[in-house]
């Protein structure tokens, strides 16, 4: 897991990404799959505000993206908030997933890691994650749920 | 490669992977290895009957992209495997794509009670020889032999495959460990073997291998030859 988090995708691949993005997006198409994928490079990033970007295009999916990909959006909302190290709200998202799926083990390592770190770290970042997050979480609930 | 030496550098990095493991420094290469194929045909199980010795009966499908790693000996020198496992469900393609370059060994995967499975390979084959370099080894698994009473694919069939596109070949279960094993070291063999003949170029980063001078830890390689010999 903490590999993953240290794994940062080529500038090429992210230029294609975001080509495609863009592409779609001036001829007014708006596929949740193009975006999904452009999230996820973004998050990839060395760059923090790339990562930034992808998790607030993760976020947006999640309210109005594919409902059968929720799991994957809110995995990814985790991971990226980790390597933020936004940990207290990465941990709300991971505990949301896990609500859903307990034994799911890739969830169960990356909330490792963010308990480690939010450990390691006391609990100083704690406080930053603010309101935004608490309420996303909230919905990740009820949608996850139904 | 940079994100190679960079995980070598983090002390974690190895903490979550395998049991035979006991320090980052202790061999001499490193291999990456892809694992692809149609989703649910067991290529996580697989991953974690190689590393853990364990099997998985529930396994959800992967998010993206899981990883693991093991040190192995091919001709006495011991190599890091780090093996990118990639989700199979179509919605991830286009981004599991990006973990193939770099690649020195691809381990594609279909399930011998799904014909489905076996008739997709073209496309992952197509994909794989794409984006990954001529030297790349591909090795071709039909996983779950277990379940004979459920065939859908004749070994023939597949072994005709495999040989018309010049791939390794082997069926496996990683629900029994049946030549798991032997899937993973025969690949690392054979990239190995093109080493020592000269077909790869170790400073090119799209290698997939990369060489570490072996470091003076010599306790810690005592201490994993142990461990290594006493899981067999
Ligand atoms: N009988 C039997 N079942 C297996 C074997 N390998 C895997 N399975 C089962 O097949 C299912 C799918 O296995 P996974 O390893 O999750 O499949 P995957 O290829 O990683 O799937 P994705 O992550 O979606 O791409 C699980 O329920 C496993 O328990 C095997 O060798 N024999
Ligand atoms: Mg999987």
């Amino acid at each position: 897991m903490e590999t993953l988090l240290e794994d940062f995708i080529s500038d090429e691949d992210l230029k294609t990404c975001e080509k495609l993005y863009n592409d779609e997006l001036r001829r007014g198409i708006r596929n949740p799959k193009t975006k999904f994928d452009y999230a996820w490079c973004l998050i990839r990033s060395r760059y923090p505000a790339d990562t930034r970007k992808g998790v607030l295009f993760m976020e947006d999916l999640f309210k109005n993206g594919d409902e059968s990909a929720r799991r994957d959006y809110v995995y990814y909302l985790a991971f990226g908030k980790c390597k933020l190290k936004e940990y207290s709200s990465a941990n709300r998202y991971i505990k949301a997933f896990l609500e859903i799926e307990p034994s799911n083990r890739q969830a169960k390592e990356l909330q490792e890691v963010i308990q480690k770190r939010i450990t390691r770290e006391g609990l100083a970042g704690a406080a930053i994650a603010g309101g935004i997050v608490a309420v996303v979480v909230g919905t990740a609930f009820a949608l996850l749920k139904k | 490669m940079r994100t190679i030496s960079r995980t070598d550098r983090s002390r974690d990095a190895v903490r979550c992977t395998t049991m035979t493991e006991s320090g980052p420094y202790n061999y001499s290469y490193i291999f990456k290895y892809i694992i692809i194929g149609d989703m649910g045909v067991g290529k996580s199980c697989l991953l974690h009957q190689f590393t853990e010795k364990k099997f998985m009966s529930d396994c959800p499908h992967t998010i993206g992209v899981e990883f693991g790693t093991r040190i192995i000996e091919v001709a006495g020198q011991k190599i890091k495997l780090q093996i990118w496992d990639t989700a199979g469900q179509e919605r991830f393609r286009a981004v599991t794509r990006s973990y193939y370059r770099g690649a020195a060994g691809a381990l594609m995967v279909y399930d011998v009670t799904r014909r489905s499975t076996y008739n997709h390979l073209s496309s992952w084959l197509t994909d794989a020889r794409n984006l990954t370099n001529p030297n790349t080894v591909i090795f071709l698994i039909g996983n779950k032999s277990d379940l004979e009473a459920q065939r859908e694919v004749p070994y023939e069939e597949a072994k005709q495959f495999a040989d018309e596109n010049g791939l390794m070949f082997l069926e496996c279960s990683a629900k029994t460990g049946d030549r798991v094993e032997d899937a993973f070291l025969e690949t690392a063999r054979k990239i190995y073997q093109n080493i020592q003949d000269g077909n790869l170029d170790l400073n090119a980063a799209e290698s997939g291998v990369q060489h570490k001078p072996q470091t003076q830890n010599t306790l810690l390689g005592n201490i994993q030859d142990k461990k290594e010999s006493c899981n067999c």
